[in-house]
């Protein structure tokens, strides 16, 4: 018996949904087996995580705290992968874009100037900073022909021991050295005031506030959609990456063309890790037990794959799981079997996995004692 | 084209369902009159170390006050916009008080903006309306395994194991010392810095590292037992932090200096529930049982015990200060008088909550 | 003498670098034959925490549970592994979302964690552990005394490895095999080798040390249940397969000197040399050096030689005539 996978010749189009939907649902389902077989109850527990997700008080703006970078990192991945330039480095680049939207902060914030001009040094130090550091990866990748996927992995590894050190092991710019309290543990300085990022507050649920950050991902997620919807430089990006032969007979310059993407992709987690300090931190978190163990980046990749690329399922996904992050937070003590989050996770990411092959592919299974050997044959042999 | 719909709709009953299930979301599982107490530890509940003995104190206290209390905890809280999430979702839940258990973790700003929920930080300075602080001396019973340590060494020479090079660590590795060199004058402790406060395998590569640079007994102020396994392979004896964590190295283990944070826990509790809370600054001693010494290991001699109790007993009736001057540092300057004891705030960096600088006798810098 | 600074860095690298030369050994099959595994870490971790379950909740004696422990572990790792060889070989998914959805799945916010959790592992030390084989008067012979003998068994099975895949790799049929699976698939085809089973081997076998990696640190190094405690070490292993170009003899020196640079700061420290801030470099040198090394590795004609799979991470469609 064999089992052979081909493809469709025509995706039908209901899948699109039913694929991503129906990976959710089997992941929930399969999870609960996990949790019956371990002595917990499925329905009270999801019953938890969808109440602390979204229904209960601030839960919203809780959600918005995780979905935020989530979606920044999502969008990152998303440019780059759409063109199968796998930046997997977003983790890195975030940091990087921390650290340099941190200086700006702390450097235009502390001398004053009009109002949005601190913030707007933020988000143009951000970009540039996760930019650089992606930069890093599409040069070594557009020059030297090295495996993206690897280097922007192994930097982001390097950039998280930089952060550590600029707050922990130095007195950096970044450190805090003043006050009575800093003496005591290493921490970041504070923003000024003038640094800080804003937000929007509705008074529904306790108070809902939409951090700047939430409305520059949303506009990222415009922007690039536009880019490569709509402008010659996605096109061609998007050529590149399903046929790089046939973009190179069209006079795409690849080089280019993967240094522009990975900027693109690494400007976007750069802004992400604008947003952390200037949106929520508000001074360099240095804490190896901080932002660095979180892994925004890793998740982003997930929520890129279950968005399948398109920008503004990206920011939707980014909200859903962000809700399931925070759920997983908000719940986590001696009630609630620890682990979890991960686990419904990463079977929403198998089964959406699984189920994209699906969509493209039949699973045929055929009867035959032997393995055909692919010689050629003289008349053409009847379907089995 | 019915295949299609008929999937669509079969999922969209689906998601209905499991929706409806949602909707019918009932009232929490707990006694809706019960006082909401929640702790917020920087690690593992259960790190057989640190936030261990802090979550031994809430248990207590939910042991003592039983329905009336609903306690819970939430762990790994790294300092930060993380912990500030958790104390908005714990606000959310109608919790009315937080035990924050590491420094940094709750700020004059963070309480302010949950003025009806009681706040208190352990080993921090901040006080607002709602913040109280709490620590105590451990100082004392860290003096008291230090004088452990230096009559099972042989050579006099010590190691310690350290998390961060800030104040409250700093003046536990110098208590440790000083102890170590009342019972043998003359020893020395090196120091190895882990940059965290548990991290089991990096604490085995610093107690690797002392053992090979010549200690013979190695003491720490890290939340895991990984240096006291490694102590144990080696047959060096063992002086741990935190809490009685022999069971990692029956052979090593000596004592260690060990909170009680329960008693505290539950008078604090009890004056929240009755309304007669107010903040301030705790710093429990000896006396009111907050710090004592875990039992003994086969190491610890029949002498050493008798000198160590006799200490103890000054210390509990006052004539007997491990940071009264005179105190040389490492340079070999007189930092504090003679006869001038410690203050826990005031003094500077001559203050317990401000000394950043090692006493004569600890190899290692301060400053990490 | 046995206790001078490089003595006792080369002994340390040894012991700490056996969990990434397991873990490496068995991504560096996967990779030879296409796949690549970016969830070693979810696969050590779990390995970990079910090798530990064991240990704690067998009561033999310490050979035997300890061996079983060991299986267990591999057992744990090679499930994990199957589940990402389905999605990658069979149903040709994108390796790396795969990959990373496994270590999500698996890792320290995951599977490892709740089961962890669930068997209440931790706070307990293990029951039995791996301690140094050899007796202690061959341990103290000078020099070779703490590096070769000081060591326990899943060190010296590790070398045995090895040997194991490097005479696997160069000597046996399946071995050369594997090689035309991992550059051209097509013509290994063509050749009657069954590419698909040679990938779903070599990913499952790649599983399996990874499970035994994961057991070594808290069966061995630090005997004791922590969320996470490997930390780290899945990523560091993938990196080590690169860096030493796909070559088993290659992991092991590398995987070694990993290891010697991981217990370097401390060592520094405790014996007062202050070389600035030697965290911050000792920690990042393996991954700068592991780029270094993979910029010259796929530079044109160095990349025929040294050793890439050619077709790592490109899924085998076979075309139907």
């Amino acid at each position: 018996m064999r089992i052979s996978v081909e493809q469709r010749l025509r995706r039908p189009r209901w899948l699109t949904v039913v694929v991503p939907v129906g990976s959710v649902v089997f992941a929930f389902l399969v999870a609960a087996v996990v949790l019956v077989a371990t002595g917990h109850n499925p329905v009270s527990t999801y019953r938890q995580l969808f109440d602390a997700a979204f229904l209960q008080n601030q839960s919203i703006d809780q959600t918005l705290i995780v979905a935020t970078p989530l979606a920044f990192m999502g969008l990152a991945a998303a440019a780059a992968f759409r063109m199968k330039l796998y930046n997997i480095g977003a983790e890195g680049q975030m940091y990087m874009g921390a650290i340099f939207g941190a200086a700006a902060g702390l450097y235009f914030g502390g001398r004053g100037g009009p109002a949005p001009f601190p913030i707007a040094a933020m988000v143009v130090a951000g970009m540039a900073g996760g930019a650089a550091w992606a930069l890093i990866s599409g040069v070594l990748r557009a020059f030297f022909k090295t495996n993206e996927i690897l280097t922007s992995l192994l930097l982001n590894y390097v950039a998280g021991y930089i952060l550590t050190y600029l707050i922990f092991e130095s007195e950096s710019y970044w450190r805090q050295t003043k006050g009575f309290n800093a003496s005591v543990f290493p921490t970041g300085k504070p923003l000024p005031h003038s640094a800080v990022w804003p937000g929007w507050t509705l008074h529904v649920q306790g108070g809902l506030t939409f951090p700047l950050g939430a409305f520059l991902a949303v506009a990222a997620a415009i922007v690039l959609w536009v880019l490569y919807k709509l402008t010659r430089f996605g096109f061609e990006a998007t050529v590149l990456g399903d046929s790089p032969r046939a973009a190179r007979y069209a006079g795409v310059r690849m080089r280019r063309k993967v240094l522009a993407v990975m900027g693109v992709s690494g400007a976007i987690a750069g802004l992400g890790g604008a947003s952390q300090i200037g949106d929520f931190s508000h001074s360099l978190d240095g804490d190896p037990n901080g932002l660095q163990k979180i892994g925004y980046g890793y998740t982003g990749i997930v929520v890129a794959a279950l968005g399948r690329y398109n920008p503004f399922a990206v920011v939707l996904i980014a909200f859903l799981l962000g809700g399931l992050e925070n759920a997983g937070n908000t719940l986590q003590g001696p009630d609630f079997p620890a682990g979890l989050v991960g686990v419904i996770q990463g079977i929403i990411l198998f089964s959406a996995l699984g189920g994209e092959i699906l969509s493209r592919h039949r699973i045929r299974v055929e009867r035959r004692t032997k393995r055909v050997p692919a010689a050629p044959a003289r008349a053409p042999e009847p379907a089995a | 084209m019915k295949r299609r719909k008929l999937a669509l709709a079969t999922l969209l009953v689906v998601i209905g369902a499991i929706a409806l299930v949602f909707a019918g979301a009932g009232a929490g599982r707990t006694n809706a009159s019960a006082f909401k107490v929640a702790w917020i530890y920087v690690g593992p509940h259960n790190d057989g170390g640190w936030s261990q003995a802090h979550d031994d104190g809430r248990l207590y206290v939910q042991k003592m006050l039983g329905s009336k209390v609903a306690t819970t905890y939430k762990e790994n809280i790294a300092v930060g916009s993380q912990f500030n999430q958790t104390v908005a979702s714990l606000a959310a839940q109608g919790y009315k008080m937080i035990f924050a258990t590491s420094y940094g973790m709750i700020t004059k700003q963070l309480a302010a903006k949950y003025p009806n929920i009681l706040f208190e930080q352990a080993t921090g300075t901040d006080l607002s309306k709602n913040l109280a602080e709490y620590f105590g001396r451990a100082e004392d019973t860290i003096f008291l395994s230090g004088m452990a340590a230096g009559y099972a060494s042989k050579t006099g020479k010590l190691g310690d194991v350290l998390a961060f090079p800030i104040p409250e660590v700093v003046r536990h590795a110098n208590a440790f010392a000083l102890g170590a060199q009342y019972a043998h004058p003359g020893a020395t402790v090196r120091v190895v810095w882990t940059h965290s406060w548990f991290n089991p395998a990096a604490e085995k590569k610093a107690a690797q590292s002392l053992a090979a640079a010549g200690a013979d007994v190695i003491g720490q102020n890290v939340d895991s037992p990984a240096a006291g396994q490694f102590a144990e392979s080696k047959g060096l004896p063992w002086v741990g932090y935190d809490s009685d964590a022999s069971k990692f190295a029956p052979k090593s283990w000596l004592t260690a200096s060990v909170y009680d944070w329960g008693v505290y826990y539950l008078k604090r509790v009890k004056e929240a529930m009755a309304g007669t809370w107010k903040s301030g600054f705790y710093y429990g001693t000896i006396n009111d049982g907050f710090t004592k010494l875990a039992p003994y290991g086969p190491g610890v001699s029949a002498a050493a015990k008798a000198k160590i109790a006799a200490v103890e007993k000054k210390m509990k009736n006052g004539t007997f200060y491990e940071f009264q001057g005179p105190l040389t540092d490492q340079a070999g300057k007189v930092r504090v008088a003679k006869g001038v004891k410690m203050d826990v705030l005031k003094g500077g960096t001559n203050s317990l909550y401000g000394m950043n600088w090692f006493v004569k006798g600890v190899i290692g810098s301060p400053k990490g | 003498m046995n206790n001078s600074l490089l003595v006792v860095l080369v002994a340390s690298g040894v012991a700490y670098g056996t969990p990434l030369l397991y873990a490496a050994l068995g991504e560096l099959l996967a990779e030879r034959s296409g796949v690549l595994n970016l969830g070693v870490e979810g696969m050590m971790l779990v390995g970990a925490v079910m090798g530990f379950w064991t240990v704690q909740r067998v009561h033999a004696n310490s050979g035997i549970t300890l061996t079983l422990a060991i299986l267990v572990a591999a057992v744990a790792g090679t499930v994990m592994s199957a589940i990402h060889a389905f999605l990658v070989i069979t149903l040709r998914a994108n390796q790396i979302v795969s990959g990373l959805a496994l270590t999500i799945f698996a890792g320290a916010v995951g599977l490892s964690s709740y089961l962890g959790n669930d068997f209440n592992l931790a706070d307990v030390p293990a029951s039995h552990t791996f301690h140094a084989l050899l007796p202690s008067g061959m341990q103290s012979l000078p020099v070779v005394g703490p590096i070769l003998f000081g060591q326990d068994i899943l060190v010296y099975i590790s070398w045995l490895c090895v040997i194991a895949v490097g005479l696997y790799l160069s000597r046996t049929r399946p071995g050369l095999n594997l090689r035309a699976v991992g550059e051209a698939p097509a013509a290994a085809d063509t050749m009657g080798i069954n590419v698909t089973a040679y990938r779903y081997a070599h990913t499952l076998a790649g599983g399996a040390f990874a499970g035994v990696a994961g057991a070594t640190v808290t069966l061995a190094i630090t005997p004791q249940w922590v969320n996470g405690i490997t930390g780290g070490a899945g990523w560091i292993a993938i990196a080590l397969v690169i860096f030493a170009f796909w070559r088993p003899e290659l992991c092991l020196v590398g995987a070694y000197f990993f290891g010697a640079l991981q217990a370097l700061a401390p060592q520094l420290q405790a014996r007062n040399i202050n070389l600035g801030p030697t965290v911050l470099w000792t920690s990042s040198l393996p991954y700068v050096m592991t780029i270094l090394v993979l910029v010259v590795v796929s530079s044109g004609t160095a990349r025929r030689r040294l050793g890439a799979p050619a077709a790592l991470g490109v899924p085998y469609v076979r075309e139907e005539h």
